[in-house]
């Protein structure tokens, strides 16, 4: 009897194991040529251009991949943005793509107004793009 | 006795607004996300619900609301009410201008050319005096539909991304504000052609724009944290800076009554713009984090969206 408990708990621990393979192999399948097309929703606020001239309403995203929230010095942060980072919050490829789904979810009272990015296929090709961004500078 | 009618007197003194006012809010579902709001013919209160992809209808008086879907991907931005009495939304998710019937409720989308631009960032509406709509797109560019035949024409704007609020003045002249493009625009109405008008204070972040009874475009300054104010026909500019450390001027709207009604996200508030004291009245939300992005209404009436808190806001007149 208990060895039939192991043989169902070890085949639900490698489902899991496969569940959570599969979705980091779904996170990794973003295009980044697509994600520069899906980045015209972000447009309007944002640039990767990190020499960019504009005051845009948002953050530059050049090399966001990494950044700890609230970073950017001269731009003044919300304070929901800065109160997320205080607690921790750090821009990765989940974060981001949690973030881009429903911002309010990831920092309550945020400024950022987009339209939210229904489609998981859509988050992963920005957070691809977003993830090439700046590479290309030293 | 004389004592306390005395006391009595001061507590009322002291707590009288500087015009008598009552709020009310109106709590929305979870995820409706109310953007922009707009007051119908009968006083019937249309917001954009922008996460949940619906046209809002709210009943003032029962506090009942209706919940219209627009469209798969819907996630509308600006609502107005058009002369026809209908509310008319900009689209960003189905990048179309929307219209839905207020009796029938039938919804009816026009959406823009997808080869120009697959996704123009729809911001916001005003209706000229001949019936066609224009409208702002904030990834650089602004158009103007005919419902009558279907005809749109969009046009590139001056300095690329940033076209944001937009109005009508009574004599039916259009006019947008760039956030990102810092300028005031008028538009020819035949050709489309857009005149840009600077505002005196550089990089002012111009995100909102209203007119007056009398023309005048009053403009909510973002980055400056002014309001501003542009006479077109004595050619002239004035600012005035909101109170507060730092101000963050978003909305706009100018009453019939020719007050300027502006929200400060700085001090979380409401704030109403005298022009002839030159004097400024606060209105502070009763919760943190309200995120007004619009604001519209009616005689005695200003209807708000609170974004952050996911409520409908009027503050009425006596």
């Amino acid at each position: 009897m208990r060895s039939k408990a192991r043989i169902v708990l070890g085949a639900l621990i490698a489902a899991l194991g496969t569940a959570l393979l599969a979705a980091v192999c779904h996170a990794e399948e973003g295009d980044a040529v697509r994600g520069e097309r899906a980045f015209q929703r972000c447009f309007a606020c944002h640039t990767v251009d990190p020499d960019e001239p504009a005051k845009l309403q948002g953050p530059n995203l050049s090399r966001i991949i990494g950044r700890p929230a609230a970073q950017l010095a001269g731009f003044a942060y919300s304070e929901a943005m800065r109160t997320a980072a205080a607690a921790g919050l750090v821009w990765d490829a989940a974060t981001l793509d949690r973030y881009l789904a429903d911002p309010d979810a990831v920092v309550a009272g945020t400024a950022m107004s987009i339209p939210p990015v229904r489609d998981p296929q859509e988050r992963a090709d920005l957070v691809a793009y977003l993830a090439r961004s700046g590479r290309d500078r030293p | 006795m004389r004592g306390l009618t005395f006391a009595l007197s001061m507590v009322a003194a002291l707590s009288a607004p500087a015009w008598a006012q009552e709020s009310k809010y109106y709590e929305l579902a979870k995820g409706d996300y109310p953007h922009d709001v707009a007051v119908g013919p009968k006083g019937e209160v249309w917001f954009a619900g922008q996460k949940a992809g619906i046209a809002g209808r709210l009943d003032a008086d029962s506090g009942r609301i209706e919940r219209i879907a627009l469209g798969k991907n819907a996630a509308p931005h600006g609502v107005i009410v058009g002369p026809d009495g209908a509310p008319w939304f900009t689209d960003g998710g189905q990048n179309a201008i929307v219209r839905v019937d207020p009796a029938s409720k039938e919804v009816k989308v026009w959406p823009l050319p997808p080869e120009r631009m697959p996704y123009t960032n729809l911001n916001t509406a005003a209706f000229d005096g001949r019936g066609r709509i224009w409208f702002t797109g904030q990834n650089g560019v602004y158009g103007r539909l005919d419902p009558r035949t279907g005809d749109m024409k969009v046009w590139d704007a001056p300095r690329g991304r940033g076209p944001y609020g937009i109005t009508a003045t009574p004599a039916g002249d259009v006019w947008f504000v760039s956030l990102a493009g810092n300028y005031l625009a008028n538009v020819d109405l035949e050709t489309g052609a857009a005149t840009v008008y600077e505002p005196p204070t550089k990089e002012q972040g111009a995100r909102r724009v209203w007119s007056d009874s009398k023309g005048r475009l009053w403009i909510s300054e973002w980055n400056s944290g002014n309001v501003g104010l542009y006479d077109p026909a004595a050619k002239r500019w004035k600012e005035w800076k909101l109170p507060g450390a730092s101000p963050r001027t978003y909305a706009v709207w100018v009453d019939p009554d020719d007050k300027v009604w502006l929200t400060d996200w700085s001090v979380n508030a409401v704030v109403r713009f005298d022009p002839e004291s030159e004097t400024f009245t606060s209105f502070p939300s009763d919760r943190p984090g309200a995120n007004v992005r619009q604001l519209l209404g009616r005689k005695g009436e200003a209807w708000i969206a609170e974004s952050g808190t996911e409520r409908i806001r009027v503050i009425r007149a006596p």
